[in-house]
């Protein structure tokens, strides 16, 4: 309950100013409405009242502004009784019914959307930005469904048909407790970053709202299938509205740094691809049947001569996305080029990909080539990554730039955490990626307020800031605790647990120590860089007349960050709320990862002949009769 | 009597077709209805091919009482309705473009239907002569197609490149046809693989024939080092031309290859990696990709870089054949799987670049595309949308056509050959990102001159049949590619 009051504490900094000053009620309320939630039937009244307080509190606004800020808080409500325990234990009288359409809605809705938006007019500008944001609410809402399922070790919401029977080619998409947090951060933040984009972007809007769906729809997909070949659909099918996104609306050097991202995350996943075809390949030399699917896959065991080769083209290709050093050049050209809600969306949710791809798919397909080389790759992580990219970020001039470099660093924690294989490790990780999502998210929004306002992201172009924008001040230094980790937010907890995972890990041999002194070191570093440009751009005189009277944030602005800032707290202080439904999955990875490599261990892992295993016990039921039939009919 | 005539019918429509609408052309002035006349032409003809596949071709067997030198099997059925459909967009094509241009002339058509016709017996030929004559209709329609802008010196050059070097090519095959015979003493393709298959691969005359014959055949395919007719050809002809030329007359070509080396030269000897052609098809494979890759990104003419396109695509095409060797069924169905997206993707392409430019303000370079997107949305997203499908972007029919082929090469455990097909098509992407670059995130530069794009009709049937067939072969691809494996199960 404390997440409650340091929430409304920690936006009353800007309480001399009107918006804020709502706003902060506005939470408040949703808030203790939420909390009211508790003894409530139903998730739904709460909600309601939420929005219409926050309707209502807003009055002095114009309807469009009013209207988004009663959706914003109806839906928060609505996410916070959701996400909290107590109410799933008290209001599911009968147990939750899992549909398996849900996740298949969660992508129809936002492509979908896109398609419909091809018929709108062009022209119509209102129409398309209040249909797209409708559309992603929408979606936003429908995903708050997967929070009512307990998530355990298991997969929910599994999706199982026949799409291209001729090579075993299904359309499988399920959930697990780390896809979950996942798509909900994917849900979340792209429709904010969509809402505050149409303060800036004002040319093109139908193209602009066209590759956001598109892009919404290819990362959920890319998170929830299970399916090789429909994973590697959704992993290319983000990569054209990203490029897009930079080349049409991004800065002067746009073009380059558009061709730049697609041809690095081209290239990895080509070679992603060709491992794909092998291991199914393989797989249909053991089995007789063709088989794409995940669960199908990891039943192989192949000896070492090939298994490090797959596991390389994966690897590579995640560790481009992630990125990691040295593969992370394309990133801070992308980033700084890139419009504000397109870096938000890359910051908060594409680079995930990279992180989750490698948790699912190298643990899972090749845990001893994983381990095997995750004490090297371990080692990059915390040199190339977080010290490296530590002091890069030091360094930059240009702020963008510099949050940039940050994300490189804050990702090298959380790779770092997935190779140590511990517990506190994987959990940190994948909270990590939630946070970095979210801190990150909001760091890139508010260099985008100010780049707006300036056409400048020169540290040495500001100073002096905090006088004239004391609101936008508030905000940047609560995203900057956040992202150097302080606690009582949420970047403290995850680089916390990340660390300790490394410490006590086993699977990092005798450098598991220095390797969690090194990541703390990145702590330090964190604050430095941090510290060092709030300092340049926010105290002292102000120097230049440009900076004098400069417009604190306005509504839109205020609407996007508030969110961003609450989960900072909540996060921070009931760490729980998501690590009690990852914690299942992260334990079943580290377990079926200690089952395969004591049954064939390195060196040589397996010899001989690849072989099959049985199908894990968390699996969802394969659709035996179907394969069956498949495999009739080729035969 | 029947079945066997149902057989020759889609050989028949197309020859009495085109005729009928030549003297249409004589004796009226109307020549609006001919482009559609010829596409309706076309795909009745490519009805009866899959009539004939629906009843089954076990059932047309007594066709070879008529024709003995043709052979009617799963293969030449799904290129017949292959042809018919490449031939019958590139007709709607050229209905829209001739027009704009102030060339339209009706023997624009005919040469279209006889070259489809040509190209059809090419396919279902079972006798090297049969297969000459089908080889010399198809190109002499194309080298004519090549050169019908009979006012523009490039075209004039290109077809003249296009016919000196083609009849060069097509004379070292009949070469090797006729060494072939002395050394065999036969000229039937079932006679051939017999007789080679039994002994005669070692004496110098079929090996000599059979260079010979791969020569005469890459070139028609424009495989690298046989290729340097393509470019100034596609870019010299007119649109509809290029894209006939580019879907229809490659997919001819890979379809006579494909027969040659898998029955004539299928036996153990010569299609195995120590001693016989697969090597050698390799490395053209490699060269051509590689070649054609490189050399498509440095170009400046869209045109150009849509011909070395389809060098490109001719390279992984020839994987595809390379993994003939060792999974035979899988990948002859994957290269006509690809021949399908293929043609579809490409001949769209072509089109949308129709659209985006009329008379006196066509599209030449990529310049003229600066600035598309914005002025003309709807004219941009078509070329985008193909260019993307060329690309090989997932869920375009070109993705799943390029997949199918590297598995068919992975499985065939061609794992090399594979990969540098793969690093290829990331090479390639850039170009075709080019295509984006321009049409999206460039302005035109001041005073440059300004593509207008034209209307038509029958073009944008055209590239709304070809962009509905490449989201269908990209999403739905169970029925062709049931069709393409019955092919490969059932030859």
């Amino acid at each position: 309950m404390s997440a409650h009051s340091e929430t409304s504490a920690t936006e009353r900094p800007g309480a001399f100013d009107i918006g804020i000053q709502d706003l902060a009620w506005t939470a408040l309320a949703v808030l203790v409405i939420a909390g009211l939630g508790h003894y409530a039937d139903s998730a739904w009244i709460p909600a309601g009242i939420a929005a219409l307080f926050a309707f209502a509190t807003v009055h002095a606004y114009d309807r469009t502004t009013r209207l988004s800020v009663g959706a914003i808080g109806g839906l928060s409500a609505l996410f916070v009784v959701k996400m909290w325990p107590a109410v799933a234990a008290v209001t599911s009288a009968e147990p939750f019914v899992e549909s398996s359409t849900v996740l298949s809605w969660l992508i129809g809705l936002p492509l979908g959307g896109a398609v419909f938006l091809l018929f709108m007019p062009r022209q119509a500008h209102g129409l398309l930005k209040n249909l797209t944001l409708a559309i992603m609410g929408l979606t936003f809402a429908a995903s708050l469904v997967l929070l009512g399922a307990v998530m355990g070790s298991g997969y929910h919401f599994d999706q199982n048909v026949a799409w291209i029977p001729q090579f075993g080619i299904r359309y499988h998409v399920a959930l697990d407790g780390i896809s979950l947090w996942l798509v909900i951060l994917t849900t979340f933040s792209v429709p904010l970053a969509t809402f505050v984009s149409f303060g800036s972007v004002h040319t093109r809007i139908k193209d602009w709202v066209f590759a956001l769906l598109l892009l919404e729809a290819g990362m959920i997909g890319a998170f929830v299938s299970l399916d090789l070949f429909l994973f590697y659909v959704f992993w290319e099918l983000m990569l054209i509205p990203m490029y897009v996104m930079i080349g049409v609306w991004g800065g002067s050097d746009r073009i380059r740094a558009a061709v730049k991202f697609f041809l690095y995350t081209m290239f990895g996943s080509v070679l992603m691809l060709a491992a794909i075809l092998y291991l199914a390949y393989a797989y249909g030399q053991v089995s007789g049947t063709p088989s794409f699917d995940y669960f199908e896959l990891q039943r192989l065991v192949l000896p070492r001569s090939t298994q490090v080769w797959l596991f390389g083209a994966f690897a590579l290709s995640f560790l481009i996305k992630v990125p990691m050093w040295p593969l992370h050049t394309w990133l801070p050209d992308a980033h700084t080029e890139a419009p504000t809600a397109g870096s938000m969306i890359l910051a908060a949710v594409m680079l995930k990909l990279g992180t989750y791809g490698y948790m699912r798919f190298c643990l899972g397909l090749f845990p001893e080539a994983s381990i095997e080389w995750g004490i090297n790759l371990a080692a990059v992580a915390v040199c190339g990554g977080i010290l490296y990219a530590a002091l890069c970020a030091w360094q930059q001039t240009d702020l963008k730039r510099l949050v940039a470099y940050s994300s490189v660093a804050h990702l090298g924690y959380v790779m770092l955490g997935t190779f140590s294989m511990t517990a506190a490790g994987l959990e940190g990780a994948v909270l990590q990626m939630v946070n970095h999502g979210i801190s990150t998210g909001a760091l890139f929004l508010l260099v985008g307020v100010l780049y707006d306002r300036r056409h400048t992201r020169q540290l040495a172009d500001f100073g002096g800031i905090a006088s004239q924008m004391p609101v936008f001040t508030a905000m940047f230094i609560v995203a900057t605790m956040a992202s150097v980790g302080l606690p009582g937010t949420n970047g403290f907890i995850g680089e916390f647990m990340i660390i300790t995972g490394t410490n006590a890990s086993l699977r990092l041999g005798h450098f598991a120590g220095i390797q969690a002194v090194g990541a703390a070191l990145g702590v330090v570093l964190g604050a430095l860089y941090m510290l060092t440009a709030v300092q340049k751009v926010f105290f002292g005189p102000v120097t230049k007349k440009e900076n004098e009277g400069l417009q604190d944030m306005n509504s839109r602005e205020l609407i996007g960050i508030a969110p961003l800032v609450a989960f900072i707290f909540i996060i921070g202080l009931a760490p729980n709320l998501i690590l009690q439904s990852v914690s299942g999955a992260t334990t079943r990875i580290i377990r079926d990862v200690n089952e395969r490599l004591d049954a064939s261990p390195p060196p040589d892992y397996h010899r001989g002949e690849a072989k099959l295993l049985n199908r894990r016990p968390e699996a969802p039921p394969a659709p035996q009769t179907a394969l069956a039939a498949v495999a009739a009919e080729t035969k | 009597m029947m079945p066997s005539l149902l057989a020759l019918m889609p050989m028949l429509v197309i020859g009495f077709g085109a005729l009928a609408l030549m003297m249409t052309e004589v004796v009226t002035d109307a020549k609006t209805g001919l482009s559609i006349g010829t596409a309706v032409v076309l795909l009745a003809a490519g009805a009866f091919a899959g009539a004939g596949w629906l009843a089954g071709p076990e059932h047309l067997g007594d066709a070879s009482v008529f024709a003995p030198w043709l052979v009617f099997d799963k293969f030449t059925l799904f290129f017949e309705m292959l042809l018919a459909l490449g031939g019958a967009l590139a007709a709607l094509l050229a209905g829209g473009y001739l027009r704009e241009h102030g060339i339209e002339r009706g023997e624009f058509y005919a040469l279209i239907s006889f070259s489809t016709l040509g190209a059809m017996m090419l396919v279902a030929a079972n006798d090297v002569l049969m297969l000459f004559v089908g080889l010399e209709t198809m190109s002499i329609g194309a080298y004519a197609l090549a050169g019908f802008r009979r006012s523009s010196p490039k075209s004039v050059e290109g077809a003249l490149k296009y016919f000196l070097l083609g009849s060069f090519a097509a004379a070292l095959m009949l070469f090797g046809f006729a060494l072939l015979y002395g050394a065999t003493g036969h000229t039937d393709l079932p006679g051939l693989r017999d007789t080679i298959s039994a002994e005669g691969f070692h004496s110098t005359g079929v090996v000599v024939a059979l260079a010979l014959i791969l020569a005469g055949l890459v070139f028609k395919v424009s495989a690298v080092p046989f290729h340097m007719w393509t470019p100034d050809a596609y870019e010299g002809a007119p649109t509809p031309a290029t894209a006939f030329m580019a879907a229809s007359v490659k997919a001819g070509g890979f379809g006579v290859l494909l027969r040659v080396l898998l029955t004539v030269f299928g036996d153990e000897r010569s299609a195995s990696w120590a001693t016989g052609w697969p090597p050698v098809v390799a490395v053209l494979a490699v060269l051509t990709m590689t070649v054609a890759n490189l050399v498509a990104g440095r170009q400046e003419s869209v045109k150009r870089m849509l011909a070395y396109s389809s060098v490109a695509h001719a390279g992984y095409l020839l994987v595809g054949v390379v993994a003939t060797i060792r999974a035979p069924e899988q990948a002859q169905s994957a290269v006509l799987f690809y021949l399908a997206t293929y043609t579809v993707s490409t001949i769209g392409a072509f089109g949308a670049l129709i659209l985006c430019g009329s008379r006196g303000a066509e599209v030449v370079s990529y310049e003229d595309l600066a600035g598309l997107g914005r002025r003309h949305p709807a004219v941009a997203l078509p070329l985008a949308f193909f260019a993307l499908s060329l690309a090989g972007m997932p869920p375009m029919a070109g993705f799943f056509g390029k997949w199918f082929v590297f598995k068919a090469a992975m499985d065939a455990g061609l794992h090399g050959l594979t990969i540098i097909a793969f690093i290829n098509s990331v090479i390639g992407a850039y170009y075709y990102l080019k295509v984006l670059v321009f049409l999206y995130m460039r302005e035109p530069a001041a005073h440059a001159p300004v593509a207008k794009p034209m209307w038509s009709g029958e073009v944008v049937t055209a590239i709304a049949v070809s962009a509905l067939c490449v989201l269908l072969l990209g999403l739905a691809p169970g029925g062709v590619l049931d069709m393409a494996l019955a092919v490969g199960a059932h030859g």
